[in-house]
C-alpha cells in the first residue's frame, strides 16, 4: 500500500468540480505540500530543525527563471542546473552545520542565518533579481502531447494536473526512501544520535543527506510557484516562508508521508474559505495555528490512527 | 574618520541595548520555561504603540506614558502565558509555533487598530549632546540609560534577592528546586511575564526615537535571539554584551561595506562565533 494511492482520486476533481477558487487553493496546496513533504523527511524523520528550506523555496523559483532566461532553453532542462545550485549550497551549509555539531535550537539559527543571509543578496543584487520589485515569469514550462506537439502548460486545470502528478512522483519517492534503511538511519539519528553512531551510522553523511533531499524538494515547489503565480519576489526567500512549511509540517502530523499535504491544505484552504478581510485573514491563520498546536499536538493525521497506518 | 568610527560605535551601543533587552527575555524564558518566544518582538511593538497612543492620543506624560506601557505589555504577557505558553513549556518546537500563530495574531490586531501607515511620536526629549565633534540626541542617551537600569537592576536581583536565587536554581536544576520549595509554577509565570514586560519597556523608549509600523517585532526578535545565543543562552549579562556586539558589528559593517547588507554583519559574525565557541561567547549552560 502506497500513500501515494490515495492521492489518484483527486485526478476527478476537475471533473466533479469547475469551481476555480477550489481548483486555485488545491494547486497552492500541492506545491506548498511539496515543500512540507521536504521538510518533514529532515525534521519528521531525521530530527533536524532547518530552517533553510524556505531558501530553497526562494532559490527554486529564481535560479530557474533566471537560468531559463539567460540560457533560452526550457523550464524542464533549466531545472537541472538549478538542482546543481541548490546541491552545492546543501552541501556547503550542510557541512558547516554539522561539521560543527550544531544541534537543535543552534542548528536552526545558523540555518536560519544562512537563509538571511541569501534572501539578503537577493534582495540586493538589483542588475540580475530585480530587487524588491521581483520578477515577472511570463514562460510556461511545456509537455509534449501525442498529436499535438509541445502545449504551454496554462489555464487552472492543466496545472493542476501538473502538480497533482509532481506531488504524486515526490510522494512516492519520500516513501521509497522513508521505508528503505536510509529512512531507518534517520530514524536513529532522530531518536539517539550517541548511540546511531556507535552502532555505526556515518550521522554526517545521512544528516547531509537528509537536509538535502528537503532542499530539493523546496526548490522544485518553488520552481512551480514562481512559474504558476507568474511571480519571484524576495518574500518567497523569507523566514514566513520556513516557518509556513513547519507549521504544515506539524498541523498535518509530524513524521507520517501525507500529513503534510493534508497541513498544507488547511492552512492554504481554511482563511480563504471563510470570507475575511487580509488582516482577519492573518489572524485565522494564527489561531488555527495556535489551536491545532495547542488541542491536537500529534497533528489532524494523528486524529485517525488509522491513516496513520497506511500512511 | 576616528570620530566617524566613534560616532558609529556609539549608535552601535545604543541599538545594542534595545536588542539586550530582548535578548535577556529569550534568555530567561528560554532559560525557566525551555521555550524560546518569538512573539516577544510582537510585545515589544505593543509596548511602543501603547506608549505612542497614551503620548500623543491621550496626551499623557511621556514618562507615565512608558510606565504604562509596561503594564500592558506584561498583562499582555500574563494573558499569553494563561492562555498558550502553560501548554508549551519545555516543548521548544510546540512553544515556537504557538508564538509564530500568536505573532500573526498580534500583528493583525495592530494593522486592524492603527493600520499599516507609520507612526512618529512628537519629540519628547529633543535636541542633542555634542561631545567634540561627535553628536548624540538626547533621547538616544535616555533610553540607553534607562534600559541599563533596568537590565543592571534584574542582575542585581537575580543575584541578590531569594526569588533571583530560585529563578537561577531552577534554571540548573528544576527538580531539586522544586524539592527546596520553589514554586515552579509561579515562577514560570512571572518570568514569562517579566520578559514580556522588558520587551514592553524597549518598545516604549523605541518608541521615542524611531517611527512605528506593525512589523516592527520581526527584526527584533531576530536581533534578540542573536545576541542571545552570541553571547551563550543562559547567560543573563552576556544577553546585554551580546546585544551591544551585535549592534557595533552592525554599525561598523555598515560604515565601511554596503549598507544593504547591514543585517547580515551581525548574522555572519554568530556564524563565526557559534562554529567555534558552540556554546557562545561567555560559554553558559549548554
Amino acid at each position: 500500500m502506497s500513500a501515494a494511492w490515495l492521492l489518484v482520486p483527486l485526478y476527478l476533481v476537475p471533473l466533479v468540480s469547475h469551481n476555480e477558487v477550489l481548483l486555485t487553493i488545491l494547486i497552492f496546496t500541492y506545491i506548498l505540500g511539496i515543500l512540507a513533504i521536504g521538510f518533514n523527511i529532515v525534521f519528521g524523520y531525521a530530527g533536524q530543525l532547518t530552517m533553510f528550506h524556505g531558501a530553497a523555496f526562494g532559490i527554486g523559483g529564481y535560479a530557474t527563471f533566471l537560468i531559463l532566461s539567460k540560457l533560452g532553453i526550457s523550464f524542464w532542462l533549466a531545472m537541472l542546473p538549478m538542482f546543481a545550485v541548490i546541491l552545492l549550497l546543501s552541501m556547503l551549509v550542510g557541512w558547516v552545520c554539522f561539521k560543527f555539531r550544531l544541534r537543535e535550537f543552534y542548528f536552526a539559527v545558523v540555518t536560519l542565518a544562512f537563509a538571511e543571509l541569501i534572501r539578503l543578496v537577493v534582495l540586493n543584487w538589483n542588475d540580475v533579481t530585480n530587487g524588491t520589485l521581483g520578477l515577472l515569469v511570463l514562460d510556461k514550462p511545456t509537455i509534449w502531447w501525442p498529436g499535438r506537439g509541445l502545449v504551454k502548460i496554462d489555464g487552472t486545470v492543466p496545472w493542476y494536473l501538473l502538480t497533482l502528478t509532481v506531488l504524486c512522483a515526490v510522494t512516492v519517492v519520500s516513501q521509497l526512501i522513508v521505508r528503505s534503511w536510509i529512512g531507518r538511519n534517520f530514524a536513529a539519528i532522530r531518536l539517539n544520535e550517541e548511540l546511531a553512531q556507535t552502532l555505526g551510522i556515518n550521522t554526517f553523511r545521512y544528516k547531509m543527506l537528509a537536509f538535502t533531499i528537503s532542499n530539493v524538494f523546496a526548490a522544485l515547489a518553488g520552481a512551480l510557484f514562481g512559474f504558476y503565480s507568474n511571480y519571484i519576489e524576495p518574500a518567497q526567500l523569507s523566514i514566513t516562508q520556513s516557518l509556513d512549511a513547519i507549521a504544515m509540517v506539524l498541523l498535518g502530523g509530524m513524521g507520517s508521508i501525507l500529513g503534510p499535504v493534508v497541513g498544507a491544505f488547511l492552512l492554504t484552504g481554511l482563511p480563504h474559505v471563510i470570507e475575511f478581510s487580509a488582516e482577519l485573514r492573518a489572524a485565522t491563520y494564527g489561531a488555527i495555528l495556535i489551536l491545532v498546536i495547542l488541542l491536537m499536538p500529534r497533528g489532524v493525521v494523528g486524529l485517525f490512527s488509522r491513516w496513520r497506518h497506511v500512511a | 574618520m576616528t570620530q566617524v568610527i566613534l560616532g558609529q560605535v556609539l549608535n552601535g551601543i545604543i541599538v545594542g541595548t534595545l536588542y539586550g533587552i530582548i535578548a535577556l527575555g529569550v534568555t530567561l524564558t528560554f532559560g525557566i520555561t525551555g521555550i524560546v518566544n518569538f512573539a516577544l518582538g510582537q510585545f515589544m511593538m505593543i509596548g511602543a504603540y501603547a506608549a505612542w497612543h497614551l503620548t500623543d492620543v491621550v496626551h499623557l506624560p511621556y514618562p507615565l506614558s512608558v510606565a504604562l506601557a509596561v503594564l500592558i505589555a506584561g498583562l499582555a504577557g500574563f494573558l499569553s502565558d494563561r492562555a498558550l505558553f502553560q501548554f508549551t513549556r519545555n516543548n521548544l518546537v510546540n512553544g515556537l509555533l504557538v508564538s509564530i500563530g500568536l505573532i500573526s495574531v498580534i500583528e493583525s490586531g495592530a494593522l486592524l487598530l492603527y493600520t499599516a501607515t507609520p507612526k512618529n511620536m512628537d519629540f519628547v526629549l529633543s535636541g542633542s549632546w555634542t561631545l567634540g565633534a561627535i553628536t548624540i540626541s538626547r533621547m538616544k542617551v535616555v533610553t540607553f540609560a534607562v534600559l541599563l537600569a533596568v537590565i543592571a537592576l534584574t542582575w542585581l536581583a537575580l543575584a541578590n534577592t531569594w526569588l533571583g536565587r530560585a529563578t537561577r536554581a531552577y534554571a540548573q536544576n528544576p527538580e531539586a528546586a522544586m524539592l527546596m520549595g520553589v514554586k515552579t509554577e509561579m515562577l514560570q509565570v512571572g518570568v514569562s511575564v517579566y520578559s514580556c514586560a522588558l520587551a514592553g519597556i524597549g518598545g516604549a523608549l523605541y518608541a521615542g526615537i524611531y517611527s512605528l509600523e506593525p512589523s516592527m517585532g520581526a527584526l527584533f526578535i531576530l536581533k534578540g535571539v542573536e545576541a542571545a545565543i552570541l553571547a551563550g543562552v543562559g547567560n543573563l549579562a552576556g544577553a546585554l554584551v551580546g546585544g551591544i556586539i551585535l549592534g557595533i558589528t552592525e554599525s561598523i559593517g555598515a560604515l565601511f561595506l554596503p549598507t544593504a547588507f547591514r543585517d547580515a554583519y551581525g548574522l555572519v559574525f554568530l556564524v563565526a562565533i557559534l562554529l567555534f565557541r558552540p556554546s557562545g561567547l561567555f560559554g553558559g549552560q549548554k
